[in-house]
């Protein structure tokens, strides 16, 4: 168990003290296996940053432990240090610097003889698609470079586990998907990758497994499919006239559990599957409820979460695609 | 609303910003007096160099310099709240409302006119206790006050031309070393009369040399003509050339919109 | 040992480099010295002819100051790249490398020796040309003595102050400090030469040491082993404990 790349039992982390004390992460354990993509699923503010600058040294934990590569991140930070990777959410660089300069630094500063750092650095350059904009200041650089650049500046030193914060928030479409064929691409090389994203679809097409992560716990840890068969039912969504609502809602509630829905919406479980939509619009129809919109979904990465936290991820829109 | 009730709206702005932030006010009141202090004990025997004029303490001597530090640093203050105003697009939305166009600019250049005739009281007052004697006493006293504003306006009016002209609170502090440069190239810490070469002549083409001077003609000397001209005339003089430069600077920055 | 050096030289290599593209920066902090040496030999020229002053040429007793003040500000030059490497989260890519702690210390202290060293260099010219004269040999060694010191003092006091307060509340602070210390001591008279209050506090105060170490090849009879020896023990003494300093602030960022 301790063998794990990222292995991490009772994490916690508080911020400030007294009564202004914030409990950001609440007791996380983790425990990742070799060669896994690891998705760490959560809104904004659910503790995924702040769990992992603690993996990754930045952040001494309040109590727990874990251990990254087999060392432990704080009686052995160096060690840790020299086998990660690390791609945080804001791609820190220095605007005055070339992406070469960049690249040639963060060589040095993980000790790698000069020559075989240019030679890491064009390679790396290459790959992500810097190579022509090596020379300019990364100050010019687009966001989807930047990120680009961080993730080659991540890859010098050929780590055995990478850690990526919110790889993807803001790039275009084209660029994601760019982005997770390398993720892919890297992790069949072996890379041990966690990775943490607010997209539920990002979390579905790349994680081997995936943690729910909600005001600083894990409240659901498995893989997708399992996770999806584990809520069951698919979701019936509508769309009604506001007056009418509480009539909808009674009539929905005799089908099924009611789901957590985004705003103008109501959503219900459909206990007996996707056959007893005819029912339920017949229902809804004697009771003198007109709809204006009706969705049938299977169960998605969403209802994990809406059945967990008991709301939907904010930032994505109704099928999960990040808005 | 009328002009004059739009200029004391905007003066009021202007002066309880300054109220409001207290540490905008320390370089300005705070350094010059520290400098003072700082003068006082170090050159208190070159007092009796030849060439240095009479007086009984270096502290005097050292009091126009630090008036008028106080106020070439203050009118850094009031012309940065100036640019960060355009900055951030307020003075768009002044620019915006019924307001005329001047009393912005006055409104303004009105607090940082308030503030240099408060500053030249305060420093003497401070001062007093310490050793401070004004040979021309309370008509002297008052008359530096009016220098005091009057300079204020004068400054106030250039930097806020610079404010306007490059709409920057970044290039407005840049050019504090300049200001401070000008202070020293002066007789606003030391005689002129023991400076040489180079040095004296820039000192002697310096105009904030006349300006301090007249200050200190006033503090160690008699009320004249030459000190009232230095004091009044010619900050007077100088705030026409800078008011004309600042509301021809307003009027192309609200040409451009 | 190499890889404590290696990072530390890259490190101090980009700073070098990025003040070099910032001008805004760059250009104010070269010029303050000089501006300085010249300003202050100038305006108070006719000091010299108070009895007892220990030059006949102002630019001789101004010269010095101009070189510390130069080099301890270059010093306080890291400190504010450190503010802006740590609101811009580079230095949390510097902190998560494997590089020691050790390392990512030293090159801010790299690079501020390098711009020290250009500071002496510069004054000295403008010095010389303005008149300047050394009364003896050890003019130039405790110029650079108190260049490097300074700037390793400047540096330890700047960067620990960006460390715990991580905003530009440490630029004023590191400033403000800077300024006093360096301004209540002989700098702009000597201690026989004032009167009053200044007194007492320019004697008591460690940098009136380091002051005169700077100015002993530059005034008659100045250069003595005890000047050099106090000068240098004030400076080690004042580097170590900035250096302690900002050592614990590193530690520290992981609270």
């Amino acid at each position: 168990m301790s063998q794990s790349p990222i292995f991490a039992h009772d994490l916690v982390r508080v911020f400030g003290s007294g009564d202004a004390a914030v409990r950001a992460v609440d007791g996380v354990d983790l425990d990742v296996s070799a060669g896994e993509i690891f998705g760490f699923l959560g809104p904004n503010g659910a503790g995924k940053s702040t769990t992992v600058r603690m993996l990754t040294t930045l952040l001494r934990p309040t109590s727990g432990t874990a251990r990254v590569a087999g060392y432990d991140v704080v009686t052995d930070a160096d060690a840790v240090r020299r086998s990660i990777g690390v791609a945080l959410q804001d791609a820190a660089i220095d605007p005055l610097m070339t992406g070469r300069e960049l690249l040639r630094l963060q060589a040095t500063l993980y000790s790698i003889p000069r020559t075989d750092g240019e030679r890491r650095s064009g390679e790396l350059l290459e790959r992500v698609g810097l190579s022509a904009a090596a020379d300019r200041r990364v100050g010019t650089y687009s966001g989807g470079m930047r990120r680009r650049l961080d993730l080659a500046l991540a890859l010098i030193g050929e780590p055995s586990v990478l850690f990526l914060d919110e790889p993807t928030t803001g790039l275009d479409p084209m660029s994601r998907i760019s982005l997770w064929e390398e993720i892919r691409r890297l992790n069949a090389d072996g890379t041990t990758v966690l990775l943490t994203t607010q997209y539920l679809e990002e979390a579905d097409q790349l994680a081997d497994r995936v943690a729910i992560i909600d005001h600083g716990r894990i409240v659901r840890e498995g893989q997708p499919d399992d996770l999806k068969a584990e809520v069951g039912a698919p979701t019936l969504f509508i769309d009604v006239e506001t007056s009418l609502v509480g009539t909808a809602t009674s009539v929905l509630g005799t089908f099924g559990e009611l789901r957590p829905t985004a705003e103008g919406t109501l959503g219900v479980g459909l206990h007996d599957g996707v056959g007893a939509v005819s029912a339920v619009v017949r229902a809804l129809d004697e009771a003198g409820v007109a709809v204006s919109h009706l969705e049938v979904r299977a169960p998605s990465l969403d209802d994990v979460f809406a059945e967990a936290t008991g709301y939907r991820l904010e930032g994505a829109d109704a099928d999960g695609a990040p808005r | 609303m009328s002009t004059l009730a739009q200029t004391r709206a905007m003066s009021q702005r202007s002066v309880l910003a300054l109220v409001r932030q207290p540490a905008l006010v320390i370089p300005s009141a705070v350094f010059p007096l520290f400098f003072a202090a700082l003068g006082t004990s170090s050159f208190s025997r070159a007092v009796n160099i030849p060439g240095f004029p009479e007086v009984d303490s270096f502290l005097d001597f050292a009091l126009a310099g630090a008036i008028v530090q106080g106020i070439l640093f203050g009118s850094i203050t009031s012309a940065t709240a100036l640019a960060t105003d355009i900055e951030t697009g307020f003075f768009d939305r002044l620019l915006a409302a019924p307001t005329q166009r001047t009393a912005i600019l006055i409104g303004r250049l009105a607090g940082a006119m308030a503030y240099g005739f408060a500053q030249t009281l305060f420093f003497v007052a401070v001062l007093v206790p310490f050793g401070l004697r004004i040979t021309t006493g309370a008509v002297g006293l008052m008359l530096m006050a009016i220098g005091g504003l009057l300079t204020a306006l004068a400054v106030g009016a250039l930097m806020s031309t610079m404010a306007l002209r490059t709409g920057s609170s970044e290039a407005v502090q840049g050019s504090f070393p300049l200001l401070f440069v000008l202070l020293f190239f002066s007789s606003a810490f030391f005689p002129r009369e023991t400076m040489s070469g180079a040095y004296r002549r820039i000192a002697d083409w310096n105009p904030v040399s006349y300006l301090v001077e007249g200050f200190r003609s006033l503090t160690i000397g008699d009320v004249n003509a030459t000190s009232i001209a230095q004091v009044v005339a010619l900050p007077a003089a100088l705030a026409v050339v800078t008011m004309t430069g600042a509301l021809a600077a307003l009027a192309a920055r609200t040409r451009r919109g | 040992m190499s890889s404590t050096i290696a990072p530390a030289w890259g490190l101090a290599m980009r700073s070098l480099r990025n003040i070099r593209r910032l001008p805004s920066a760059f250009v104010p902090a070269l010029m303050m010295p000089l501006v300085q040496v010249i300003a202050f030999s100038g305006t108070f020229a006719g000091i010299t002819m108070v009895q007892g002053f220990p030059t006949d040429r102002s630019v001789n007793w101004y010269l010095p100051l101009a070189v510390t003040m130069g080099s301890s500000f270059a010093g306080l030059g890291t400190g504010f790249a450190m503010i802006r490497d740590l609101q811009s989260g580079f230095y949390d890519r510097l902190r998560m490398s494997p590089a020691g702690r050790r390392s990512l210390l030293l090159g801010p202290f790299i690079a501020a020796w390098a711009r020290a060293l250009i500071a002496v260099v510069l004054v000295l010219i403008v010095g010389v040309t303005l008149g300047a004269r050394p009364t003896s040999w050890v003019a130039i060694p405790s110029l650079i003595a108190v260049g490097l010191g300074t700037a390793t003092l400047g540096t330890g006091w700047g960067i620990g102050l960006a460390y715990r307060f991580g905003d530009m509340r440490a630029a004023a602070i590191m400033q403000l400090t800077l300024f006093l210390g360096l301004f209540l001591t002989d700098a702009q008279t000597p201690v026989d030469v004032m009167r009053g209050w200044l007194v007492p506090v320019a004697t008591v105060n460690p940098l009136s040491r380091v002051l005169a170490l700077a100015r002993q090849g530059f005034i008659d009879d100045g250069a003595s082993w005890a000047t050099t020896i106090w000068g240098l023990i004030t400076l080690i003494a004042v580097s170590t404990a900035t250096g302690m300093f900002a050592m614990a602030g590193l530690r520290h960022l992981d609270d």
